[in-house]
């Protein structure tokens, strides 16, 4: 049974963080290839900026509370675009949970489907423009029809990591519309969109400490 | 790579108030990476918003007769939207505050959601998105064109406009008639190097160079071997002549260093493309030649043409004295 507390989405944030630190050369190249090759630097210090708030955001009543702060806390901390779109991410997930203490399995999946469309209404993306939208916008859309379809919570993590995974892997294929890419003669196809990586490493974090964790007391 | 710094997530914060050390008119608010103008004036209030690794972009050019307030990103990365309603705030002096964008983005998201939070309070806010990298298709179907050194002399007359008096209608009028008019070409000759980050992010051959890269290293239009000062000035204006109208007018020109070039470089760029635009009957009556939006270490330069007219001649000459651009009048 998934269950997972506001304490607990810290301490996935962190391996989150960690697992995307790891990957310090492999990002930073593949954003060099098509933009300016700051992305994995300004997460890896956004991220490390709210884990250091990790006590005063842990003090929270509920996911609204949790969320709001963790959009507060993320929008200065990592800027730019991943910023703002993380940010909204965040705002437009504390709205929709309203007063959850903790998230179940149909609740993670609020908040899957809460980011996806914030992202893609502060971006003005949709999904095919070689942006995180085509991570998060599969994972949450599969997460969320797998529970329907009344398969176990394990086979919608499953879903979910593999959806965000193989979506972070088309935009390889797929031509820029938006972000920096989109001014290269060639829409940067051949080249896979690093903030498409970034997100689909966090939604493989979070399908795994849900399926090690996520029904911890 | 060697480079003078502390923790990589703390440079932009102490940047910025060594740049308070250096200049007693201006204020840091470290905590919001605001650089302002101690002693608010009463007019319309200029503020810019950007990454950092462009100094003296932006916050140098805080000061009297440019801009009111500058807010810092992270390396290369826009600023928030509370950061940028921190800027707006101080920039504010109760008639209204024009913010001054390149077109990224995360600016104009971010500023989006800034614009929303200082209406909130009371605070009236517009902006202009300075778009001259010829580099770049102006095309709706992408992020459209990159805005790089021009903005620097729109800054300076979007400033000196408000400095006179004018107002938020009036002054954004004037700065959009400035970005309409004004055009920029770069090239760079080595990699940028990010404190936090070992190695550039991709290398240039060593007698390569990249014709129209941007100033946070995007990749340009081509790759190809090093020119002479003469074949570059030729390149550079050749792009910018071609995208808009200059004949038989007055240009200023803005030779730019990315920041790891040496200003006897920028100076022999400077009088190879004054002879070029002599050639093509454009006069160029004022010259600015300097490291004004820089890339980090890049090497390379860029070229802005403003073409001018009675009021854009006359701002440009008005008085300013920031850590980044003095005029005497």
């Amino acid at each position: 049974m998934i269950r997972i507390s506001c304490e607990q989405y810290l301490e996935y944030l962190e391996i989150a963080a960690e697992a995307i630190r790891q990957q310090k050369d492999y990002i930073t190249e593949l954003d060099a290839a098509i933009a300016d090759g700051d992305h994995w630097l300004n997460v890896t210090i956004g991220l490390d900026k709210v884990l250091a708030q990790r006590e005063e955001l842990s003090a929270s009543r509920d996911f609204t509370e949790f969320f709001k702060k963790l959009a507060m806390a993320v929008m200065p901390a990592m800027g730019g675009t991943s910023g703002a779109l993380y940010g909204s991410a965040y705002l437009s997930a504390a709205k929709a949970l309203a007063g959850s203490i903790q998230m179940d399995a149909e609740q993670v999946a609020v908040m899957l489907k809460s980011w996806a469309e914030a992202i893609m209404a502060r971006g003005n993306a949709k999904p095919g423009d070689k942006t995180m939208v085509d991570a998060i916008w599969p994972a949450a859309e599969g997460y969320e029809a797998a529970l329907k379809e009344g398969k176990t919570e394990q086979e919608a993590l499953t879903a979910m990591k593999e959806l965000a995974l193989a979506g972070a892997e088309r935009t390889r294929g797929m031509e820029a519309a938006k972000g920096r890419a989109s001014n290269q003669p060639d829409k940067g196809v051949g080249h896979l969109d690093p903030g498409a990586v970034t997100m689909a490493i966090q939604l493989e974090c979070l399908a795994n400490y849900l399926e090690k964790y996520g029904g911890r007391d | 790579m060697k480079k003078i710094m502390n923790e990589a997530g703390n440079i932009v914060e102490e940047m910025l108030k060594g740049l308070e050390l250096s200049d007693p008119s201006l204020v840091c608010f470290p905590e919001k990476r605001v650089i302002a103008r101690r002693e608010k004036a009463s007019k319309v209030g200029l503020c810019t918003a950007g990454g950092s690794g462009h100094e003296p972009a932006h916050a140098g050019y805080v000061g009297m007769g440019m801009l009111d307030a500058a807010v810092a990103g992270n390396i290369f990365a826009s600023p928030s939207p509370d950061q940028m309603l921190k800027g707006i705030e101080e920039a504010n002096a109760g008639k209204g505050v024009l913010m001054i964008l390149k077109n990224y983005t995360g600016d104009l998201m971010n500023f989006s959601m800034a614009k929303e939070l200082a209406e909130m309070e009371g605070i009236t806010v517009d902006c202009v998105v300075v778009k001259d990298d010829v580099a770049v298709p102006d095309s709706t179907y992408s992020a459209g064109r990159r805005g790089i050194a021009g903005t620097v002399l729109i800054h300076k007359i979007a400033g000196a406009r408000a400095a006179k008096g004018a107002s938020l209608k009036e002054v954004k009028e004037t700065a959009q008639k400035a970005i309409d008019r004004i055009r920029t070409m770069g090239m760079s000759m080595t990699a940028c190097t990010l404190p936090g980050l070992e190695k550039p992010g991709f290398t240039l051959g060593e007698e390569e160079i990249e014709i129209g890269m941007g100033i946070h290293g995007e990749p340009g239009i081509e790759k190809t071997g090093m020119k002479t000062s003469k074949e570059l000035a030729e390149i550079l204006l050749g792009k910018i002549l071609a995208d808009y109208d200059y004949n038989g007018s007055e240009a200023a020109m803005l030779v730019n260093g990315l920041g790891g070039t040496p200003l006897m470089e920028l100076y022999v760029l400077a009088g190879d493309a004054a002879k070029v635009l002599k050639e093509k009957g454009i006069t160029l009556s004022r010259v600015y030649v300097g490291n004004y939006m820089t890339s980090l270490d890049m090497a390379g330069c860029s070229i802005s043409l403003l073409k001018l007219d009675e009021e854009l001649k006359e701002l440009l000459d008005a008085p300013a004295n920031t850590p980044g651009f003095k005029t005497f009048g």
